[in-house]
């Protein structure tokens, strides 16, 4: 392992047509990628360019592409169901651009998911406790998601992918739903993991996240560039 | 993924979808229960033929054939010694001999009976056993005490029965209990027929006395004391050398086929006919509680595809959380044994629910059977016999009943992929 976190080389996507007859959507033809360890990668670019279907590969969450992925050293073609499920348990954790909580389970609870599979997690309400105080949220822990705002369901969901503390972060779009100040507490929080060493890429369209940000790339006609316009401040 | 956990959250989701799985888990109660109720009354229903036609498993009846062997090599006689051969025979406990009144005898009484008068005119069908068969049922002594006394007579217990249910009724006479007839007196006129209208010229009057009732006298006719029928048959000049059949008492039911091997190599035969026709009710039961418990198991089916497509459903509502855990390291596997183990909960109620169905279903016919239904001849108590086993094979089915529905979604759930169930709309 040569300390690369990400590592993409001649990464392919492209989906099949919506109906038949169509046009195939050619997302990247050959894209390629380094995040070291530690670095805090933003991501920009405009709608429908393939940001969260990249995340989904890096995630292991989307198996069908060509090209070679390696998360951690590990190249994610050779793994099979549990030993990608046991990645995504342990050393991912997502922040998914339509938060998705399971409406059956309190906050505290979905905040716990990753503690239902796998080997479970150590400490596991503590740190769920931790993680709910991080994002302001406490006093929701009890909460059904029903009874939560969009921007509470979002902070909910970051602190589930935060819960297991894994090496990787993979947020798309974090502070979509979220006033200005909300905002700049997860950008804090967002620093500070990556002070504390978390190697973190984040789809964003947020100009206070990308000069947060070590590193900037937009994503363009399949190809990932630095960005032009500004350069990352750490 | 840990039981604790995965229960954790298949109930958040039970919870959710009660609504459609109380539907589904209606379903196999409706299956199971029919299915639980079937196999009790099947049961039930066993039990009052073996009352009505009680089928000893450790005993045969030995007659000597009718035409056979045994009449060519010299006329074949069940008398005492080969009596005492059978009672030889190995695996053989007892030997009980019957000798049938080989002369016409009628009973007529008129008077007053437990209060009401009776006349009434009756053809006697008797034979003699051992006071050892009987006796220990017997209320009095049970032997011939010789010329001009009462002879002592037992009745199969099933004739109480039948006068009490059937005669008596129609005849406004009094219910009776076997204590009230003991001691009973009738008289009897030997040597004469009133079916074929003639007297035989030694025919003479004597009285009966009721001693008992007892499951072990023979059905047909009364049961007279040996010795008092070898006198009678003697007095009108019939042949007292030989019995007419041998009732044979194997040790344990599993010697009973080598007992009758045995005695069919002796040239003799067992007399069948009752076994039989207890056989085949036996297996007529037998036939229509299968029919029926797989007309159950069809219900029980049918519901198994209505969970299939409640958890099909369930599936599709459900796809984006199935993406998040996903995501958050559930394998398939755990996907999979989560929507199974919602079906077996499901499952588990259905079948409880199905066990409940029918003891309530049989508490309810049994009532009405009690108010509704006439007395007639060993009506019984209850229809239905419910066993443990029954419980647990209701519920057993129910799960499997379950699980198999939800097999194919559970698989489809499993194998969804991840990025694509994120996105779902
Ligand atoms: N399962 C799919 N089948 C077919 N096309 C898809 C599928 N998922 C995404 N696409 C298409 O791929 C393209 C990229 O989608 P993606 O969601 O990755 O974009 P994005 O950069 O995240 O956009 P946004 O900023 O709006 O979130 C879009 O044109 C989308 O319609
Ligand atoms: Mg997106």
């Amino acid at each position: 392992m040569n300390g690369n976190v990400i590592e993409l080389r001649g990464l392919q996507k492209s989906y099949p047509p919506r109906e038949p007859g169509g046009a195939r959507t050619e997302l990247f033809r050959a894209l390629d990628l380094e995040v070291g360890r530690g670095e805090f990668v933003a991501v920009e670019g405009q709608s429908g360019t393939g940001k969260s279907s990249l995340l989904h590969i890096l995630g292991g969450l989307d198996r069908e592409y060509a090209g070679e992925v390696k998360i951690l050293g590990r190249d994610l073609r050779g793994l099979d169901d549990p030993e990608l499920s046991a990645l995504r348990h342990a050393q991912i954790g997502f922040v998914f651009q339509s938060f998705n909580l399971l409406s059956s389970l309190s906050a505290l609870e979905n905040v716990l998911l990753p503690d239902f599979f796998g080997d479970g997690v150590p400490d596991a309400h503590a740190r769920a406790s931790e993680a709910l105080a991080t994002v302001g949220l406490s006093d929701k822990a009890s909460a059904r998601p029903t009874a939560l705002s969009g921007g509470e369901r979002q902070r909910v969901a970051i602190a589930r992918a935060l819960v297991a503390k894994p090496p990787l972060l993979l947020a798309d779009e974090p502070t979509g739903n979220l006033d200005a100040r909300t905002g700049q507490g997860i950008i804090d929080l967002f620093q500070r993991l990556h002070r504390e060493g978390m190697t973190l890429l984040v789809v964003t369209h947020e100009k206070r996240m990308s000069r947060a940000a070590s590193r900037v790339l937009v994503l363009e006609r399949g190809e990932l560039a630095a960005d032009p316009t500004l350069e990352g401040s750490a | 993924m840990r039981p604790a956990r995965l229960w954790r959250l298949a109930r958040g989701n039970l919870a959710r979808e009660l609504g459609a799985l109380l539907v589904s888990a209606g379903g196999v109660a409706l299956g199971i229960g029919c299915l639980v109720f079937f196999l009790a009354m099947g049961r039930g229903v066993r039990k009052v033929v073996g009352d009505v036609f009680p089928v000893s498993t450790r005993e045969v009846e030995v007659v000597v054939p009718q035409v056979g062997i045994g009449s060519f090599l010299g006329e074949m006689k069940l008398d005492e010694a080969l009596v005492a051969r059978l009672r030889a025979l190995p695996g053989v406990a007892a030997a009980y001999p019957r000798l049938a009144l080989r002369i016409p005898a009628v009973t007529r009484y008129n008077g007053l009976f437990f209060g009401r008068e009776l006349h009434m005119g009756l053809e006697l069908v008797g034979s003699g056993v051992p006071a050892d068969l009987v006796a220990g049922d017997a209320r009095m002594p049970f032997a011939d005490e010789g010329e001009g006394k009462p002879i002592p007579i037992v009745l199969n217990r099933r004739f109480l029965e039948i006068y009490n249910k059937v005669f008596a009724p129609q005849r406004g006479l009094p219910t009776l209990t076997d204590t009230m007839l003991v001691g009973f007196q009738f008289p009897v006129e030997l040597g004469r027929s009133y079916v074929a209208g003639k007297t035989l010229p030694q025919a003479y009057e004597t009285a009966l006395v009721l001693v008992g009732f007892s499951d072990r006298a023979p059905l047909a006719g009364i049961s007279l004391p040996l010795e008092a029928v070898r006198r009678i048959n003697a007095r009108f000049g019939q042949d007292t050398g030989s019995y007419t059949s041998v009732l044979l008492r194997a040790q344990d039911s599993q010697k009973v086929s080598s007992v009758a091997a045995a005695v069919k190599k002796m040239g003799l035969e067992l007399d069948e006919s009752e076994r039989n026709r207890a056989l085949q009710i036996g297996a007529a039961v037998e036939l229509v509680t299968v029919a029926l418990s797989l007309l159950a198991t069809l219900i029980t089916a049918l519901a198994a595809v209505n969970i299939a497509q409640a958890f099909y459903a369930e599936v599709r509502e459900r796809t984006r959380e199935i993406g998040v855990m996903r995501a958050v390291g559930a394998t398939r596997g755990d996907v999979a044994s989560l929507l199974l183990v919602e079906a077996a909960a499901t499952g588990i109620a259905g079948g409880l629910l199905g066990v409940l169905l029918a003891f309530t279903g049989g508490w309810a016919v049994d009532a009405l059977a009690r108010t509704a239904l006439p007395d007639f001849p060993f009506k019984p108590q209850s229809f239905f016999v419910f066993r443990g086993v029954h419980v647990l094979l209701g519920i057993g089915v129910a799960i499997l009943a379950a699980l198999s529905g939800a097999f194919f979604p559970a698989r489809a759930a499993a194998r969804l992929d991840p990025a694509r169930a994120l996105t779902a709309e």
